[in-house]
Order: C-alpha cells, then structure tokens, then sequence
C-alpha cells in the first residue's frame, strides 16, 4: 500500500505531463489566416500554421508576390511595364514572341489539356471567349441593356480558334500565333496551374483558396484532414451542400453560378461549350477532387462541358474524382468521392439568404441543344497514358 | 520520464520529499499550459468584425449591437448588423456579389466585396466542427 500511493500518483503526473506537453506541441504552430484580393480577379485566401505571426506575414507576402507575377503573366486583358505576358502575346500575333519559362510551361500544359478534353477545354479559343466576355461585362455593369453576343458573330470567330494556329518552340522558348483573328484564353486554366505552382513552394501545413481552386500543402500539425465546404449553387451565407476532407491535394469547382449574367430573365455562364458557342448547360456545377490544381482546373471545366460517361472516363484516367450537380440539383458521385459527414447543411442563419438571381432559367431562342456526341469525342485521344508529361523546356524564367 | 533512463524496478522505487517538490513543479506547469491552451481555442460564434478596404483595417464593430453603416470606396457598400450576425445589404458594384454572400457569423468566416476591395472578417478562427475554406 505505501509503494502503490507514489505509484498512483506517478501515472497520474506522467498523463498530466502528456497532457501539458501535447498542449505545447499544439500551442507551437497556430493558425493563421489572410485575404487578397487583387490576384486573378478573385478572392485569395491563405491560411497556413505557423509558430509566429511573422512568419505566417513573410510566407503570405511571398505566395503573394508569386501569385501576383502569375496573375501578371497569365493576364490576356492588360500588359504591364517591361513585362512579356499573354495579352502580347495576343496583341502581337503574327510575330514571334520571346516569353517567360512559365508562360511557355502553361501552355505545353493548355495543350494537352485541348487534346484530353477532346477540344472542350480550349485555351486556343479566345476569339468566341471575347465576344462572350465583352457581352458578360457589359450585361454586368449594365443589367437592363444586356444582351447576347450575335450568332453569326460567334460562327465567324470559331474559324479563329484551335491550337494548329499557334506555334510553340519550347527550346527557344518563342510563340507565335499565326492567325491575327486568333488569340489565348487561359482562363479555364490559370488560376490553377498558378496556385499549384506556387503551393508546391510551400511548406506542409498550408492552404490556398483562390477562387474556385482549394490546395491543401499537407495535413494540419496535428495530422487532421483539412475540412473543405463544397458550396451550394442555390443558397449563399454560411451554407454549403457537403464537406470533403483534404490532406495534400486540392478541391476546384466549376459553377455555372460562379460568373454569369442575365438577358432576359435567363442566366448565361461564363463557361462556353466550344461545341455550341454557348454556355454549357449539362450541369449546375462540377466539383474535382485531385493531387494537381491545374489538373483539377482543366478537368472541372471538361467535366462541366461533357456527359457524366465521358467525364468518368477522364477522371479514371487521371485518377480523380468528381460531384457533378444536375440541373435539378441532385448530386452524382464518382467512384471514391468520399463526403464527410451529412450533405445540405442547414439554413442556419435563418435570414432566408436564398438568392433570387440564382434562378435557373430557361433557354435562350435559337439555343442548340449540346451534342452529346461531340464531333471529336474518343477520335482524339493522344495515345500516352494518363500521365501528363511535366511542362518542362529549356527556356529561362525572365 | 522523456530521457533514455530505465525506469527503476518496483524495489528500487523511492518516493523522496525532492520528488514531490519537482513533481508538484511540473503539474502546475501543465496545469498552466492546459489553461492557456483551452484560452486560445475559444469558439461560438464570433463577437466583432474587422472590416478591411484596400488591405487595411479601416472598422472594427461588435455584432452585439444592430448597425448600419456605409462603406465609400469606388463603389458604396451597405453593411448591416443584427441580431450577432453581419451582411451587406446593399451596393452598386457590378454584380452585387457581396450582397449575395447572405449573412455570417461564424468566427474565421468573410464577405468580400471584390470590386470595392472590401473584406469583412470574422474574428476568432474556425471552430473544430466548421470548415477551414469554402469551395464555391
């Protein structure tokens, strides 16, 4: 009895010290937590562990810068002084143009990406995109004057598109798009290919929001998943439809509720169906889950544009998974898409936020129905396996 | 107890009045960290909002009182409190996708209004059940 007391009281101080010491594991990296918000048009959000506010503040800062350079060279609506970016690469076609190692690998990338979607995620497709967003700006800024790019317009631009009107020499590092009318819209791809960059830089412990695409660097310190809302189309607030739970890898959504506007009581997203020339009506919207955000960008995009079949069929090749929302709302799952927890949180800020702008409707006259037998389907499947080739080339980052 | 030593067999052990002194050091240690540790993981919902325009913090308001207040910026933001929760209720921004951001009060949570670069944050950071970002 007398040895049992100090034994007792011994296991006793060893749990409290485990607990004690747990709290100092835990208490050295804390959250933290910014916002940009003039990178890629969008919101960027970076939350990252950290053992001092300082050095979360340096990591942002340099994520920020990157991004930023990204945002910069990617930009195809503004130059900027003594920088080479796609927007002169488009104002200049017709010439060679000399560009940055990270414009070069982007669209090594955009290629295959124009060839594994079968054409449907098209970066050579500027010349309809323009009309579209000329269209959306303006339908924005002035809703009662909205209106919907011309027919004849649209067919005219198509001639200008496709990736057989650009030359890329990946050595010299050099483009030049042939065909004046033709130009570069990344904007399916950027975003991500971007932050998927710049996330590879990063320690574990991160995660970048920017817009649509979510990266997780690796698990929290405590070796937690991190929890990712996938949002509801339908409600806004602090609503959303599912969590999905996140290591290292990324979630990327393509909405038709993410950009749009409205002509006459109909909604157009700003995600074009280069079968159709309009938007893609197949779905609300599609949510990727992989372990490359530019990947996860270019296969939500596709996804959004194709039949469920088709999409699987990308997705099993790439080993991804996928939600698609039908136009009705409901949820599809591909193989291993696993949620956590119940789907439909509840309204709980009980503010009935629904939004009306989120109506769906109806077609557009002269709409075409999309074909579902898409003229390039299966014809174009480059014949390597599911592995994207690394963008690498020899060109120097200027 | 974290050092290579082995630990001493039954008939070795001794419980010496030094032992009690250190031990009774090292619990009230722990017993410190335990507190700080549970001070820091406050959750609930959120108490006040910082508001940031342009990347700086030009308001701060407690959603314990109902307000409504303008922010000036390229654009106008309307932003409303009331009963703890915080939105902005209206703006001439292209889009309004502010307004549509409905109403929050989760600690950690924001609205954004991109084209007025303004941010409206909730303090505190996510609770353990809520999620780290939202994918929309």
């Amino acid at each position: 009895m007398r040895r049992k007391i100090p034994a007792v009281m011994l296991a006793v101080l060893m749990g409290v010290c485990a607990l004690g010491l747990t709290g100092c594991a835990a208490k050295e990296k804390i959250k933290y937590q910014t916002t940009f918000l003039n990178l890629f048009d969008t919101v960027t959000s970076i939350t990252g562990y950290e053992e001092s506010e300082e050095a979360f503040n340096r990591t942002a800062a340099r994520i920020h810068d990157e991004m930023e350079a990204y945002d910069h060279l990617y930009d195809i609506y503004h130059e900027y002084p003594d920088t080479v970016n796609l927007c002169t690469v488009n104002r200049r076609a017709g010439e060679t143009v000399t560009v940055d190692r990270r414009i070069m690998d982007l669209l090594v990338f955009a290629r295959q990406v124009d060839e594994f979607s079968g054409h449907r995620t098209n970066a050579m497709f500027g010349a309809v995109l323009r009309e579209w967003h000329e269209a959306r700006e303006y339908g924005i800024s002035s809703p009662e004057n909205a209106y919907l790019p011309d027919g004849e317009k649209l067919r005219a631009a198509e001639k200008h598109t496709g990736f057989d009107l650009i030359e890329m020499d990946e050595e010299s590092c050099t483009v030049r798009i042939t065909d004046p009318e033709a130009s570069l819209d990344v904007g399916a791809l950027a975003k991500g290919y971007a932050v998927q960059k710049v996330s590879e830089t990063l320690p574990e412990g991160y995660l970048l929001s920017v817009g649509g695409n979510v990266v997780a660097t690796g698990p929290k310190p405590d070796g937690s998943l991190w929890t990712i809302g996938v949002a509801d189309p339908e409600k806004n607030g602090e609503t959303y439809l599912q969590k999905v739970g996140i290591g290292k890898g990324t979630v990327v959504t393509s909405g038709d509720y993410q950009r749009y506007y409205v002509v006459d009581g109909t909604r157009y997203s700003h995600i074009i169906d280069p079968e159709t020339l309009y938007p893609g009506t197949k779905w609300r919207g599609v949510t990727v889950i992989c372990d490359d955000s530019g990947l996860g960008d270019a296969l939500s995009t596709s996804l959004f544009l194709l039949d469920r079949e088709t999409g699987q069929e990308l997705l099993n090749r790439f080993g991804a998974k996928a939600m698609w929302i039908d136009a009705d709302g409901k949820l599809l799952f591909s193989d291993g898409y696993e949620r956590m927890g119940m789907d439909h949180e509840e309204d709980i800020t009980g503010l009935g936020c629904t939004d009306s702008h989120l109506h769906r409707g109806g077609r557009a006259a002269g709409w075409n129905q999309p074909d579902d037998q898409g003229r390039d389907r299966g014809k174009r499947q480059p014949g390597h396996d599911g592995n994207l080739r690394k963008a690498t080339s020899g060109c120097r980052q200027l | 107890m974290k050092s290579g030593r082995k630990t001493p067999g039954k008939d070795e052990f001794r419980f010496r009045k030094g032992d009690g002194v250190a031990a009774g050091a090292v619990v009230l240690a722990a017993v410190a960290l335990l507190v700080c540790l549970l001070t820091a993981n406050g959750g609930g919902s959120a108490g006040r909002a910082k508001i940031y325009q342009q990347g700086e913090l030009i308001r701060e308001v407690s959603l314990a009182e109902n307000a409504e207040f303008l922010i000036e910026g390229e654009y106008r933001n309307t932003v409303t409190v009331r009963d703890g929760k915080i939105a902005i209720t209206g703006s001439d921004c292209p889009g309004e996708d502010c307004v549509h951001s409905g109403w929050i009060f989760r600690p950690g949570r924001s609205i954004v209004c991109l084209p007025n670069r303004v941010e409206i944050r909730l303090e505190g950071t996510a609770g353990a059940d809520d999620v780290d970002a939202v994918v929309r």
